[in-house]
């Protein structure tokens, strides 16, 4: 009996025992995808970002420089527009976090108290799931939204004609990571026209006296 | 864009049959319901119910309940173990001092001696589990627990939840467990420093008198290294390289009626004069108290509460 009291948990526990040894690869994997700079795009981050938490990576040896660490959150189904998130979104990234929560707590936008929530809710687990020292030594690596699913309803024109009207709906994906922002060069116009020009002077030509 | 389909049952509506020889076959097919397709939209995604008049669950459910709609009887029901006990009974008062003192001086003999003479329930509940195992002397079993204890410890390190199943019972287990499922753990036995011994035996029943378990308290004195790695592989607490000698009260448990049971660990004793943990790798906020609005925090002089010095069994 007491067999068969564990069954169902033991099934559950040795599902959630291949995820683990999944997420060990996908460790291996992701670390080989920062090394290689590979572009990865929404559509393809979308479905299993939760399961980015779940990776478990090998214990470091002393002389190696400390992993910050990184926690991946998101929100599904927000009665928003994605476009209209994306305007958040891009506001976001690469601030740090008590930045972005002060922004987001002075925007206007809808968007703006939800993804403030989940900002906090982030934050929050760091701090007690993920083993994050302090709670503003975090910033946003990474910020999007991706499309939710709509419902659709009929939208009466005049002379008997309808429309699909769609109800937006949108997820929104966040990834904080512990340490200082990078800094990001701010290059100016007059910087890529001299490089534009250096490129020209750069080129050989073949063949010639 | 293919509309899904849903099917409902339909009866045969009574047909003019031209052909005779299968009226009979008619006549059951019309008992017999059959299932025929009708269209409709299949929704993948149904929204919450917005602007409704009855907002909250308790009034929602009453008009449910009144337009007709049955709730199924609902088994409030919970896993119960009937393998392990759910706790530690009657459980052993390590003597404060324990392992501090040499045996060469005067209150080490004293205190060796005390223990020595064994207290008259635990030799009654050795004699008990000796009538249900055999094989069970109070000599041999000390060596037999301190190789479960480093079978079980290095079975929670590669997370061999089988093997741990098997070595640790069921209400120790999700201690051993908990929290650990995303962190590494390297843990090693370096050596034993004093030969383990059985100090505590008793043998509760559980509900019904006959149902028998026996738990033993092993006293074991070893020097073992820990340390936790967290999801990145940084250091959380304790150093490899460090072994630290440590004094442990094991208590393990079997289930003397079930002739397939085995000894397995229950649980640990941490007496109320062990010495404080260290501190983890971090800082660690606490919560402070509520200031009114004239206050401020310097002044107060609060102080972090400490908790109290109690044994409690891990």
């Amino acid at each position: 009996m007491a067999a068969s009291a564990v069954t169902w948990a033991g099934l559950a526990s040795i599902g959630r025992a291949c995820g683990h040894i999944r997420s060990r690869l996908l460790g291996s994997s992701s670390t080989l995808s920062q090394v290689s700079c590979l572009h990865t795009s929404p559509e393809l981050n979308c479905k299993h970002w939760e399961r980015k938490n779940l990776t478990v990576y090998p214990p470091q040896n002393k002389d190696e420089p400390r992993r910050p660490a990184e926690i991946h959150h998101c929100r599904r189904q927000i009665k928003y527009s994605k476009d209209k998130m994306w305007y958040l979104a891009k506001l976001l990234r690469g601030m740090t976090i008590d930045q972005a929560l002060t922004q987001l707590e002075f925007n206007d936008k809808k968007g703006a108290k939800i993804i403030k929530e989940v900002i906090l809710e982030a934050q929050d687990m760091a701090v007690k799931n993920h083993n994050v020292e302090y709670k503003s030594n975090l910033y946003i690596a990474e910020s999007f939204s991706g499309k939710g699913k709509y419902l659709k309803h009929i939208r009466y024109h005049g002379r008997g004609m309808c429309g699909i009207m769609d109800k937006v709906h949108c997820h929104y994906f966040v990834k904080l990571v512990e340490g200082v922002p990078p800094i990001v060069e701010q290059k100016t116009g007059f910087d890529q026209a001299k490089e534009y020009v250096e490129q020209l002077r750069n080129r050989t030509i073949i063949h010639s006296l | 864009m293919a509309t899904s389909i849903c099917r409902t049952l339909k009866y045969f509506q009574p047909i003019t049959c031209q052909n005779i020889k299968c009226a009979a076959s008619l006549l059951d097919v019309r008992l017999v319901p059959v299932l025929v397709p009708i269209r409709t939209k299949k929704r993948f995604f149904i929204p919450p119910a917005v602007n409704v008049k009855d907002k909250t669950q308790a009034e929602q459910e009453v008009k449910a309940r009144a337009a007709g709609m049955v709730v199924r009887q609902q088994y409030t029901e919970r896993p119960i173990n009937i393998s392990c006990t759910a706790g530690i009974f009657d459980p052993y008062v390590p003597p404060e001092g324990d392992a501090r003192l040499s045996t060469l001086s005067k209150e080490g003999l004293k205190q060796r001696t005390e223990q020595l003479r064994q207290s008259a329930a635990s030799q009654l509940s050795i004699r008990k589990i000796k009538d249900h195992d055999p094989d069970f002397s109070s000599k041999a079993f000390p060596e037999l627990a301190q190789q479960i204890f480093v079978d079980a410890h290095a079975a929670l390190t590669q997370f061999n939840k089988e093997k741990l199943h098997s070595l640790v019972t069921e209400r120790c287990y999700p201690e051993m467990v908990r929290g650990n499922r995303y962190k590494t753990l390297r843990w090693g036995f370096i050596e034993s420093l004093e030969p383990p011994r059985v100090v505590h035996t008793r043998c509760p029943d559980m509900i019904s008198k006959g149902n028998l378990y026996g738990q033993v308290t092993v006293r074991m004195h070893s020097r073992q290294t820990l340390a936790v790695y967290d999801r990145f592989g940084r250091l959380m607490m304790g150093d490899e390289d460090e072994p630290r000698d440590v004094l442990e009260y094991l208590v393990l448990e079997r289930h003397l009626v079930n002739p397939y049971g085995c000894w397995r660990l229950h649980g640990k004793i941490v007496p109320a004069w062990a010495p404080p943990k260290d501190p983890v790798v971090k800082t660690v906020m606490i919560p402070g108290p509520m200031l009114k609005p004239g206050d401020e925090f310097e002044t107060l002089n609060y102080q972090v509460p400490k908790p109290k010095a109690v044994q409690w069994y891990k």
